[in-house]
């Protein structure tokens, strides 16, 4: 690479150097042209001087007088260039010579050829000499070239002279000259650094203004400069954008609803873009339009008069909007061009120019930024891109809010799944141990049941009170196995197999009265709290379809807790009532209310879970949970009216059988004659056993029992063939060792057309599952009933 | 023609080494030649001839000297575009035909009567007898040693209407009759 040299040194040498060249052609052709025509003119001089010369010297040729003849030739002396010269007579012979010292080889021997010719730093010549016509000899000539010398020695001391004046001239012109390109360039380059020195892109170069190209560069390197300027300025400007949306992301990071996340991005937007009015519009995909959810702070006084505050509804045309909600940004530099109804609301209300930024995830368009300025074509490619982008993080940021709240939800919702998975394991746990509970009870009320019923049954001298206190013991016996029979279902968690049979509520209200007398009267006199209780029966009133111990247990239930609730007393009333109902059915209710305590909000709305309760260790938790199973089961409702210290109203609504009311009948005891049967009772309990030899050998049948399966199997198989063979076994399902079902396998494996009568706790369950055992004819629940017993032997043995 | 003028050249080449060797001091040889050149050096009037045609003469007057020397000279020649004749004169009343009449120092006795029959006729009268141009010759041819010089009388060439040749002249003695003879 060559050093870099100045503009102003390379001027220099090119002015220099076109000077030089010039010079050196000029004086070339100049000496050429100078040594051609002063030959020419020499060798005419030269031959002129010869010619008359030689015509002076015919005579003396023609008459042979050398001494003339060396007169003539004297006549050269007035050159002083001529070196020789001779004369030659008409032989050839060498006749005179000039200059009369010269010696004769310096001469040529005889003439030459007639003309001149330079020979040898000299020019020769021979011109003829005649007279007359007629050839008298040739005279020879011989001049040096000194003239030709001394003249170009004159011509270089001029040329050298003119050069040096020409190359101190061209100095001098072309440092004079070169100033005008070298003072502007360096001025460019002044610029230039100045304006990386300072970054200051508004400084401009000033042109010569007489040097075309030079003023065309300054003009580019300002047009440059003006470039830059803007590019600057946008860069500036896309800057401040960048951290804007920077500072608007990370506020709205921080945030996890919706309306919060608007409110942060439309009120940085208005104050930092800026912008005249900014909304967030959600998209209704079924309604297709959208509606606004938020209105930036300093926009809502706009709002109002462009029909766009919060929760209007703007209809989506076939304006911006519809290419919006297709997810495409758009921007209406001046929406009065625009003959659509939103952009047009928008003019009306001043504003001018308009951006609608789509907000959508994964490719769906939810939602809609809408900016807006009073000034026409006053948003630019970069706020149109910022807006773009803003609302694709703000787009993001809700949708991580609805994920982050959906999260929530699952959250909740996990945890209540959690609750109720464990409260069902509490409840399976509960029913297990409620089905060994109901095991045992059912076995020892099973003796009871059968006593009452056969006391009622065979006693026709009981007194009055004596019946009727024994009807009383038959129905709670009755309630207490359908209260341990739904027990077990807790922890079934499936509709129970209801019998539903039409009932009258009037009578169960008054025999649950009856039942809880103990508790709303006895039990708060002790403490000394007195509960009056008001019935306000209604005098008629349809029959509704119904399990009467479940409707009974309910409503027990809610007396109890009218009661427990009134711990310094008050007023109990129940009331039984005809209302109608929807859809014109008529309706039932039981209304039972209280003046106590009352409950609070929290409390009104947890008191029907399970397990929930207010009364301590005294409470399951259970009672409501169970009353509102049965109001489910029967396709009533519950209504609860209540407010702390102003007491509570509990309301059954049964819908109303239509057809007339009719009271169930318990079917009389039936006085057939009995086949005498041998009857082999097998059962771990010695009261199960008694209580039906007892009820069975009343009716005539002839009773062994057998304490336990495998004692049962015995006494079966040694009666087995014998005339005391039996004619049908009873056996309990739960027993140690050996259980009901093997005892039916024994019996039927030895005499198959013997029946066999289960008798279980847990019949009820078998007999709902289908789970009567092989070799079993029929299965029947604890307590047992003296009439099923007999109808079980009558079909069985017919 | 150009072999005639090879020959011709050759001819001469080789009369002039015949003359050289033959006549070493060759004088009349020599006066032939110079009788010849004066036809170069001096003007003669038209009036000197008859005709356009008229041939330029040479005359050698009474014996002649040059044998054949002048023929030889004046052979193939013309002057002024006229043919050139050599003419024995032999008497005076003929030297009046003749634009040169040489007068040989035999002929010493005639010259004056010649002079005087001439008269102003143009006819330049050469002679190399002394005294010759005293007596009215316009040219003397003078012997010195080996060279021969010129002697002329102007006036007497003038008066005959002939104009010498300063260049002649300038080689030449010019002389006074009236001084020198």
């Amino acid at each position: 690479m060559p050093l870099p040299t100045s503009i102003r040194k390379s001027l220099m040498q090119i002015v220099l150097l076109t000077t030089g060249i010039v010079l050196l052609f000029t004086c070339a052709a100049f000496f050429t042209y100078e040594l051609v025509t002063f030959r020419q003119s020499m060798v005419r001089q030269l031959d002129t001087l010869s010619q008359a010369i030689a015509s002076n010297s015919t005579a003396a040729l023609a008459f042979a007088n050398p001494e003339d003849a060396q007169s003539v030739l004297a006549a050269f002396k007035a050159d002083q260039h001529i070196v020789a010269a001779a004369l030659y007579d008409q032989s050839g012979t060498l006749f005179a010579a000039y200059p009369q010292s010269l010696a004769a080889d310096a001469l040529p021997a005889r003439p030459g050829d007639i003309g001149y010719r330079f020979e040898g730093g000299h020019v020769i010549g021979f011109e003829p000499v005649a007279e007359g016509g007629q050839r008298l000899g040739t005279l020879f000539v011989k001049s040096d070239l000194k003239a030709i010398e001394q003249r170009f020695e004159l011509y270089g001391v001029i040329v050298a002279i003119v050069v040096a004046l020409s190359a101190v001239l061209a100095y001098l012109v072309s440092s004079w000259q070169q100033g005008r390109i070298s003072r502007p360039i360096l001025q460019l380059a002044e610029t230039a650094r100045a304006v990386s020195d300072r970054h200051d892109y508004t400084v401009r170069a000033a042109g010569p203004g007489n040097t075309f190209e030079i003023d065309l560069l300054t003009d580019a390197f300002n047009h440059m400069l003006t470039q830059i300027q803007q590019s600057d300025r946008r860069l500036h400007a896309q800057m401040a954008r960048l951290s804007l949306l920077q500072q608007i992301t990370g506020a709205i990071g921080e945030r996890q609803d919706l309306q919060s996340i608007f409110q942060v991005a439309l009120r940085s937007v208005e104050e930092n873009l800026p912008i005249d009015f900014g909304c967030v519009c959600l998209y209704d995909t079924p309604t297709a339009t959208l509606s606004v959810s938020t209105v930036g702070a300093a926009s809502q006084s706009l709002a109002p008069s462009l029909d766009l505050a919060e929760l209007s509804i703007v209809p989506i045309d076939g304006n911006g909007l519809s290419r919006c909600i297709q997810g495409q940004l758009v921007h209406e530099p001046d929406v009065r061009e625009i003959q659509y109804p939103f952009p047009q609301r928008l003019a009306r209300g001043g504003l001018h120019s308009v951006v609608i930024a789509p907000l959508a995830v994964e490719n769906k368009v939810f939602g809609a930024l809408i900016a807006a300025r009073r000034q026409a074509h006053s948003f630019s490619s970069g706020d149109c891109e910022f807006l773009k982008q803003l609302s694709q993080h703000v787009a993001l940021a809700s949708h991580q809010a609805q994920l982050h709240s959906a999260l929530q939800h699952a959250y909740d919702d996990l945890r209540q799944s959690q609750h109720t998975v464990m409260q069902q394991e509490r409840l399976r746990a509960l029913g297990q141990m409620a089905s060994g509970i109901a095991h045992d009870i059912n076995n020892a009320i099973s003796p009871i049941a059968l006593y009452t019923e056969s006391l009622l049954e065979r006693e026709p001298n009981l007194s009055d009170r004596a019946r009727s206190s024994l009807t009383t013991i038959q129905r709670a016996i009755d309630d207490v196995a359908g209260t341990v029979a739904r027990m077990r279902e807790f922890y079934r968690q499936r509709e129970p197999q209801l019998t539903l049979v039409l009932v009258d509520l009037n009578r169960i209200v008054e025999q649950v009265i009856e039942f809880t007398r103990a508790k709303w009267y006895d039990l708060p006199q002790e403490r000394g709290a007195a509960v009056e209780l008001r019935t306000e029966l209604a005098a008629t009133l349809p029959g509704v379809m119904g399990a009467e111990g479940e409707i009974r247990d309910a409503l027990t239930n809610l007396i109890f807790n009218a009661v427990d609730a009134m711990p310094e007393g008050g007023t109990l009333t129940v009331r039984t009532r005809v209302s109608p109902g929807p859809a014109g059915v008529q309706c039932v209710r039981i209304e039972v209310a209280d003046t106590g305590v009352g409950m609070d909000e929290e409390t009104r709305r947890r008191c029907l879970e399970p397990f929930f309760t207010t009364k301590g260790e005294r409470g399951t938790g259970l009672g409501l949970a169970m009353v509102y199973g049965m109001v489910q089961r029967h396709s009533a409702e519950f209504e609860i009216d209540s407010a702390l210290g102003r007491g509570t109203t509990m309301q059954l609504i049964f819908p109303a059988y239509t057809q007339e009311f009719m009271a169930t009948m318990r079917m009389p005891a039936e006085k057939f004659p009995q086949r005498k049967v041998r009857v082999l009772v097998i059962d771990d309990d010695p009261l199960i056993i008694r209580a039906m030899e007892d009820a069975l050998t009343a009716d005539g049948h002839s009773i062994t029992s057998a304490h336990g399966g495998q004692a049962g199997i015995d006494a079966f198989l040694a009666a087995h063939g014998s005339p005391n063979s039996f004619g049908l076994v009873f056996t309990d399902l739960g027993m140690p060792h050996v259980d009901g079902r093997k005892v039916a396998d024994a019996v039927k494996r030895s005499s198959p057309r013997t029946p066999v009568v289960l008798l279980t706790g847990w019949g009820q369950r078998m007999l709902d599952d289908n789970e009567i055992p092989p070799h079993v004819d029929r299965v029947l629940s604890k307590p047992p009933r003296l009439q099923e017993l007999r109808i079980a032997i009558r079909e069985l043995t017919a | 023609m150009a072999l005639l003028r090879a020959f011709r050249a050759l001819a001469f080449i080789l009369l002039l080494f015949v003359a050289n060797a033959s006549a070493a001091p060759g004088e009349y040889r020599v006066k032939a030649v110079f009788l010849f050149n004066f036809s170069r050096f001096v003007d003669w009037p038209t009036s000197a001839f008859a005709a356009a045609d008229t041939p330029f003469v040479i005359g050698v007057f009474g014996s002649d000297p040059f044998g054949k020397d002048l023929e030889e000279v004046a052979r193939g020649e013309k002057v002024d575009g006229r043919p050139l004749q050599i003419r024995r004169v032999q008497s005076v009343a003929e030297a009046g035909d003749c634009q040169i009449l040489f007068v040989p120092a035999a002929a010493q006795a005639q010259l004056g009567d010649i002079v005087t029959a001439l008269g102003h006729r143009s006819t330049l009268t050469v002679s190399d007898l002394d005294g010759s141009v005293q007596r009215g010759a316009m040219i003397r041819l003078v012997t010195d040693g080996d060279r021969i010089r010129l002697r002329v009388n102007v006036d007497a060439a003038r008066a005959a209407g002939l104009t010498i040749s300063s260049k002649l002249l300038r080689s030449a003695e010019i002389v006074n009759p009236a001084v020198e003879g």
